[in-house]
């Protein structure tokens, strides 16, 4: 027992411990990287080692893409929940959110959006079994937490869905193993890891994340494990996938249907919808005018795009600040389809879940502020414009006049009234209007404009319709209230006029400045007011875009955002103002059209150049003029008229940043244009700059030769964000219902899309646990034509696939069944049809569908059902190529017999069958079946279809002769979309049956086909006759060559016929022979007899030991089967014990 | 499923239109094409862009009208490649070209086109400038490797007979611009040529333009084409085209066309003087290149893309409009300088469409 050896001390390497022995010892530990340590030991291994460097340092590097999502505000991540059932979604779902909200879900449906930090949001989804679910998931996430049963090991829809995601453009994924409590014994448990870790990085990539949850306590994970899980989330970063960065797209998160009940009613439901969705945009900015695609419901158009305030904020500075204490612990969630927050959204309308039985006038239920003020509001009698009306406001202590309500409602009114409409206009500021403005900037600054609709989830005041108001309109009025005006007055209608007038005025006189900042806004006022569709501002536009046009020739600028897009003018009166005569007809916009339509236009041609005016070009002779326009050569002078650019003589050093400076150049054009007393000193400004300038180019040439030439990885990044601050900084001060017109809606908004003649069957049969997802369609996306694809069977995949299957494509947002035809290329010359798809080889395939983008991915099925025995991603490939029209040919061979053969010459039959045909081919390459070649000549008079043909040899009679032609084929045109979330029972979608599967279902016999049934081939025998050479050849062959004429001898020869007879002791000795032989005979047969008794006895042993092994086993297979029933039943009874977890029988 | 049609009326902007929903695939309609004309309907020259235009194309269907005058356009793909093209006498090259330039980039073939017809007239932009100015105007647009017009053979009107040859590359998707900076005038090229005429005219207009030009900068080079025999069409004529070139890159150009009883020297006088008010307009792209340059930007990546330019012709305007109505992309159009008065140049901005070529094969 002493003499075992103990195990070594192993003093710490690290941690607290390490660090104090060493400074007992009196010796400093290093802290970080030792240099030293590392110093290579020769310069051999030193180059070595830096190659080795630079490499990995390479291999960090990936292709610079241009992220599209903003880095302020960002929308949230996507993070799917995937799995086979029952390995734990719901409660890794449940317990996330309870992290990230304390909030505990009981039944969680759809989208979850949750704020997980500063700067990030999380919506998780959790993704069914459904194979449709998980491709319409697979293309969105950004994040997929996998989950695999540790004790059942991966199942075949983990595959699957990698291979759905890998054809998509690989989002990242974390693998999770969960009910790793099942495995007892920790060896089972270790081997078990590590074989389904192993397992797990040949399909993701080596060292992929893997988490281990233990098990479930209080129905979730446990703790710790979730904290750390969602540490991985928040500090995870994405890389853009490309087809993602060129598509919009959103996750809905609520769907609502705005179809009046009534057409509903008289359709008894069947009338085509029109639905609203909400959801946060993501990929790119989306925008109006395009189509946008449903997985499982198919093509749609956006009526309208509203952005909403978010529901779900990130937070601020002033709403932490604001934070108040009881909400401390309330933390942010959004999902609506599950049923938490209580509040909803929406263009019109918020809207409060009140829990429990809810009725007026119950007195006994405990209610809040919110819902008080609600039912106050229900009880006004009488509407507030009458209110208002009664009401009697003095605007000074002294003024005896109570101030009077003009017959139509002040711009200082605002009701909170569901009838209201036209209060659109004018909105004064009450303060119930403070969560429609949430999401927008409001330069005048009201307090409430900025609270976070987040911050006021607790105490709704109010539930009522109000019109969303435009916020510029609102400001208009917001700022000239002027009593004695009306509404209709102060909308923008008349802004144009003062504000002009006031631009008049200030041009006079005072500085610059100022100019800009009104005539800005005002462009921008003007832009909105088209949007909002007030038939008003259109009535005496045409009036007013005259009055600009001809100030415009003053001196004046026109506003040509307004000119170009909001007025029907025509462009000639763009320019050059509208003639005298058409001006009183601007009361209706009929004949004005009409009337232009005839103005002229007969014989103005398309030109490509404005005829040169040859009186505009008079003054051209003037020596002055021609010396003004001197500054813009680079040899005149820099005068401060010229303005913009100062280093122009410089131009021809720093050509290369030549286009990158002109923005500062034009700032400092901008300063130029000062008084001519300030010219000196602005003249030594510049010298001054143009100095620094240069002296900070030969500093850096001279300091850092190396730093002048970056690296294209450098430059190419440089670029990117220099692009996207220009994105950013060219529409900053623009008002955000103006800039979505311009830009779309970018990333992170939260928009509310209405869509129209949606099918019903969306609403009818919606379930939230499947995911609607809003794909936005590129212009090319939305047409149709042939694809052209590489396709590779999955080597998974049983079967190969056969030429007009109907096949099931995952191609962009599309799923849809389609006809592909297999083809490959034959030798650069043809496309040649396959009946089949080849083995472990790609080969193309062609298919009448939506058009995508070349280098698209996809992914093929055929089938969807979840029954399908095996893998069901059937094949992966790219796009390739879109066309109208296909080039695929099959190989025809056309066969004819020779009926008369001359030398070289041969009449052959059966080929054709008429004159028409042959004329057709004349001139083709054929041949025969022994390698003659030969050519189509010349049609025959006699029998029908038969033709002349040359060879280069003689043919035989019974040769066959072959034509080889290539008929070109189509694919057909089948486009059937998969509208798996318009069935009642989601997972049910069939689409085109083959024709075997609707035989065998609608009990049909596959027709025979007479010419097509095998029969046995009867091949004669072949006879040949002898070959024959001629005498006189013969005579003169030599003697090798000669034919051999002998025959076999057939006659018995002496040889044989003799008789013998034998000497006695001949005889003697044959006769010894013969018994010697006889005995020899015996005694082989005696021993082989022996020998088969033998074989008799051993082959009996043997069954004897069989049978009883067989026994043995019997016995053991008997205990094993009894272990594992009883196990089995342990098992459940454990189960009903716990409660509704469902295994699904392996 | 069918794109969504948009329609339009007049015959006035056809090429636009039609390259526009060729490029987009929206299908377009135009009625009331010349419907009170004593020749009512499309003409000659129209019929035959729209069968060049067929040409070019793979798959798209050109319906007319019994009467010609309404006309439905459903565009399928562009697919280039070697394409030969008779243009008629009543109109030049230029016409024809000037859409094709739109939309060879995005072809699934590099084009090569032949064009026969008038080379240089008074309606349309000459080849020399579209040699010279257009084709250049492509390049910050990252269009340039093998862009190139070759001018075999020169053709006056009224006869013709010229021959160009159209050289395009395809592109997967064009750069964004950002073109603020106008720069200053650098140099000075010009051609002038002369077929079927005394060779010395072209000298006389060389003259004449240099008497004007030479005080601004040394960098002026106008060359003397004069084109002999076979190579010089079918009838006489002359033509000096120039162009300058600003130290960024911008060109501004003119040109003036022989006119019966006018000296050469009046000619050269006149595309000079031209070339000065041109200059003067300012900007940095060229007035008749505006919509090529604003349609580039409109099928840029989805970046904001910026360019100066002088105010907008009538041929712009109608432009922006068609572009809103087919890409959704309306453009922001604000003066350079707000705080000078006099600068009537403009800063068109906007936000690409991120316009991929579709067309394009892989592999």
């Amino acid at each position: 027992m002493d003499d075992r050896p103990h195990k070594a001390h192993r003093p710490a390497q690290s941690g607290a411990k390490a660090g104090k022995k060493d400074k007992a010892k009196g010796k400093e530990r290093q802290q970080g990287f030792n240099a030293k340590a590392f110093a290579p030991k020769s310069g051999r291994r030193a180059d070595r080692q830096g190659r080795r460097a630079v490499e990995r340092d390479q291999t960090r590097l990936h292709v610079p893409l241009v992220n599209r999502t903003p880095d302020e505000n960002p929308p949230p991540v996507i993070i799917a929940i995937a799995g086979p059932p029952g390995v734990g979604k719901t409660t890794l779902l449940k317990s996330l959110v309870r992290r990230f909200t304390k909030q505990t879900l009981n039944d969680p449906k759809g989208p979850i959006t949750v704020v997980s930090g500063k700067k990030r949001r999380l919506t998780f989804i959790e993704c069914n079994n459904d194979l449709n679910s998980m491709i319409d998931i697979g293309k969105v996430a950004d994040l997929v937490l996998l989950m695999i049963d540790g004790s059942f090991g991966f199942e075949m829809e983990t595959f699957e869905f990698l291979n759905i995601l890998q054809s998509h453009g690989f989002p990242k994924v974390i693998g999770i193993l969960s009910h790793l409590d099942l495995i007892k014994k920790a060896a089972t448990l270790k081997a078990t890891k590590k074989a389904l870790k192993k397992r797990f990085w040949t399909e993701i990539y080596q060292g992929a994340k893997l988490f281990y949850l233990s098990g479930v306590i209080n129905g979730r994970y446990p703790d710790t494990e979730i904290l750390n899980l969602t540490r991985f989330i928040s500090v995870m970063k994405f890389r853009p996938l490309i087809f993602r960065n060129s598509h919009p797209y959103i996750l809905a998160d609520r769907l609502e249907d705005l179809t009046p009940r009534e057409l509903v009613r008289t359709s008894k439901g069947k009338c085509d919808r029109t639905v609203t969705v909400y959801g946060y945009v993501r990929g790119t900015n989306l925008r109006l005018g395009t189509k946008v695609h449903i997985p499982g419901v198919g093509d749609l158009d956006m009526t309208s795009v509203q952005k909403l305030g978010d529901p779900c904020p990130l937070p601020d500075e002033a709403s932490e600040k604001r934070r108040k204490l009881s909400e401390k612990k309330k933390l942010l969630i959004h999902a609506p389809m599950s049923d938490v927050g209580g509040v909803i959204y929406d263009k019109d309308a918020v809207w409060i879940n009140v829990p429990g039985s809810f009725s007026r006038g119950n007195e006994e239920v405990p209610q809040g502020e919110g819902e008080q003020m609600v039912m106050d509001l229900q009880d006004v009698a009488t509407t507030l414009e009458d209110a208002v009306s009664k009401s009697q406001i003095r605007l000074f202590g002294s003024s005896s006049n109570p101030l009077a309500v003009a017959a139509q409602s002040l711009p200082g009114e605002d009701t909170d009234d569901e009838q209201e409409e036209e209060d659109s206009d004018d909105e004064s500021g009450f303060e119930d209007d403070e969560d429609l403005h949430s999401a927008e900037e409001d330069e005048e600054g009201f307090d409430f404009d900025h609270l976070p609709p987040g911050a006021e989830n607790t105490g709704r005041r109010s539930h009522r319709v109000v019109q969303r108001t435009l916020p510029s309109s609102s400001r208009q009025s917001r700022a000239d209230i002027e009593y004695a005006e009306s509404d209709s007055d102060l909308g923008d209608n008349d802004d144009d006029l003062p504000s002009t007038s006031n631009r008049r005025v200030r041009f006079a006189g005072e500085d610059d400045d100022d100019i800009e900042i009104p005539s800005d806004d005002d462009a921008l006022d003007d832009e909105e007011g088209e949007d909002e569709d007030v038939p008003q501002w259109k009535k005496n536009l045409a009036e007013r875009a005259q009055s600009l046009a001809s100030s415009s020739r003053k001196g004046k600028r026109k506003d040509w955002i307004k000119l170009i897009y909001a007025s029907d003018l025509t462009p000639a009166e763009v320019l050059h103002g509208k003639a005298e005569g058409d001006k009183e007809e601007d009361v209706d916009d009929f004949f004005t059209i009409k009337h232009k339509s005839d103005v002229g236009e007969v014989e103005a041609l398309d030109k490509g150049k404005e005829p040169i005016d040859d009186v505009e070009l008079e003054k051209w002779q003037d020596e002055e003029l021609l010396e003004s326009i001197r500054g813009l050569f680079i040899t005149g002078e820099d005068s401060g008229a010229a303005g913009g650019d100062n280093d122009g003589e410089w131009d021809g050093v720093g050509d290369g940043d030549g286009q990158g400076s002109g923005s500062e150049g034009e700032g400092e054009g901008d300063e130029d244009g000062g008084l001519p007393a300030e010219q000196t000193t602005k003249d030594a400004k510049t010298l001054q700059a143009k100095k620094e300038r240069l002296k900070r180019k030969f500093d850096e040439q001279y300091d850092d030769p190396e730093s002048r030439k970056d690296d294209f990885y450098d430059s190419a990044k440089d670029e990117i964000a220099r692009q996207l601050a220009l994105n950013h900084a060219e529409f900053e001060g623009v008002e955000s219902e103006a800039r979505a017109l311009v830009e779309g809606f970018c990333p992170g908004a939260y928009v509310r899309i209405e869509l129209s003649n949606v099918p019903c069957e969306l609403v009818e049969h919606f379930d939230p646990h499947y995911p609607i997802i809003v794909g936005g369609l590129l212009a090319a996306e939305e047409r149709f034509g042939y694809v052209q694809v590489r396709v590779k069977r999955h080597r998974w995949f049983t079967r190969p696939l056969k030429t007009n299957d109907p096949l099931v494509f995952s191609l962009g947002w599309r799923r849809f069944q389609t006809v592909p035809i297999y083809s490959l290329d034959d030798h650069s010359i043809r496309m040649r049809m396959l009946k089949y798809t080849p083995e472990h080889m790609h080969c193309y395939a062609t298919f009448y569908g939506p058009v995508s983008l070349p280098n698209t991915g996809f992914c093929t099925f055929n089938s969807l059902l979840g029954d399908t025995p095996g893998f069901r991603v059937s094949a992966t490939g790219v796009v390739l190529d879109v066309d109208r029209s296909v080039k695929i040919v099959k190989k025809l061979k056309l066969t004819g017999v020779p009926y008369k053969i001359f030398k070289n010459t041969a009449f052959i039959k059966d080929m054709f069958t008429s004159a028409l045909e042959i004329a057709k081919f004349e001139g083709a390459n054929i041949k025969t079946v022994s390698g003659i070649r030969g050519q189509v000549k010349k049609a025959l008079p006699k029998p029908d279809g038969a033709f002349r043909a040359t060879f280069e040899d003689k043919i035989l009679k019974s040769d066959l002769v072959f034509l080889r032609a290539w008929y070109s084929i189509e694919p057909r045109k089948f486009y059937n979309p998969v509208t798996s979330l318009l069935l009642s029972i989601k997972t049910s979608w069939t689409g085109m049956r083959l024709t075997g599967q609707v035989r065998r279902d609608e009990g049909l016999k596959t027709p025979l086909n007479v010419n097509s049934t095998y029969k046995k081939v009867e091949r004669s025998a072949r006879k040949f006759n002898p070959l024959r050479v001629p005498q006189k050849l013969q005579a003169s062959l030599p003697y090798a060559s000669k034919p051999k004429l002998m025959t076999k001898q057939r006659s018995q020869t002496y040889l044989q016929k003799r008789a013998v007879v034998m000497e006695p002791e001949e005889r003697e000795a044959v006769a010894l022979l013969q018994q010697m032989r006889a005995l020899r005979k015996d005694k082989v047969v005696k021993r082989k007899e022996k020998k088969e008794g033998k074989k008799e006895e051993r082959r009996k042993k043997l069954e004897r030991d069989d049978a009883r092994r067989e026994e043995k086993d019997k016995d053991k297979k008997k205990d094993v089967m009894r272990m594992v029933g009883m196990k089995h039943k342990r098992e459940q009874e454990t189960e009903e014990g716990r409660g509704s977890r469902k295994r699904r029988k392996p | 499923m069918s794109s969504s049609l948009l329609t339009f009326s007049g015959h006035q902007f056809l090429r636009q239109r039609l390259v526009l929903s060729i490029l987009s695939g929206k299908h377009v309609k135009i009625d009331r094409i010349r419907p009170e004309d004593k020749n009512p309907g499309l003409r000659e020259y129209e019929i035959s862009l729209l069968r060049l235009l067929e040409r070019v194309t793979n798959g798209t269907v050109i319906e007319i009208s019994v009467t010609g005058t309404a006309l439905l356009l459903r565009p399928g793909v562009i697919s280039g490649g070697l394409v030969v093209h008779d243009c008629p006498p009543s109109r030049s090259i230029g016409y024809f070209l000037e859409p094709i330039i739109m939309l060879a980039p995005f072809s699934k073939k590099p084009l090569n086109l032949t064009l026969t017809g008038i080379t240089t007239d008074e309606d349309d932009l000459s080849v020399d400038l579209l040699r010279t100015v257009t084709l250049p105007h492509l390049q910050p647009f990252g269009i340039s490797d093998g862009l190139e017009l070759r001018i075999k053979k020169r053709g006056a009107p009224p006869g013709g007979g010229g021959e160009v040859q159209f050289l395009c590359p395809i592109v997967k998707q064009v750069k964004t611009l950002n073109f603020v900076d106008p720069g200053k005038i650098k140099r000075i090229r010009g051609i002038s040529h002369a077929v079927r005429v005394n060779p010395q005219f072209s000298n006389r207009m060389i003259e004449a333009a240099r008497s004007i030009l030479n005080r601004y900068i040394p960098d002026i080079y106008l060359y003397s084409d004069v084109y002999k025999g076979e190579e010089s069409g079918k009838s006489p004529g002359y033509a000096l085209s120039l162009l300058a070139e600003s130290t960024t890159g911008a060109i501004h150009c003119a040109e003036a066309i022989s006119q019966a009883g006018v000296a050469p020297e009046d000619i050269g006088l006149r595309a000079t003087r031209a070339l000065l008010s041109e200059i003067n307009r300012g900007g940095c792209v060229d007035r008749r290149h505006q919509t090529l340059v604003l349609l580039m930007m409109v099928l840029g990546s989805e970046d904001v893309g910026r360019c100066r330019m002088s105010e907008p012709t009538e041929k712009t305007i109608q432009f922006l409009r068609d572009v809103r109505s087919f890409f959704g992309t309306s453009f922001k159009v604000v003066p350079v300088d707000s705080s000078n008065p006099e600068c009537t140049q403009l800063l068109y901005s906007c936000y690409g469409t991120g316009y991929i070529n579709a067309n394009r094969t892989l592999a």
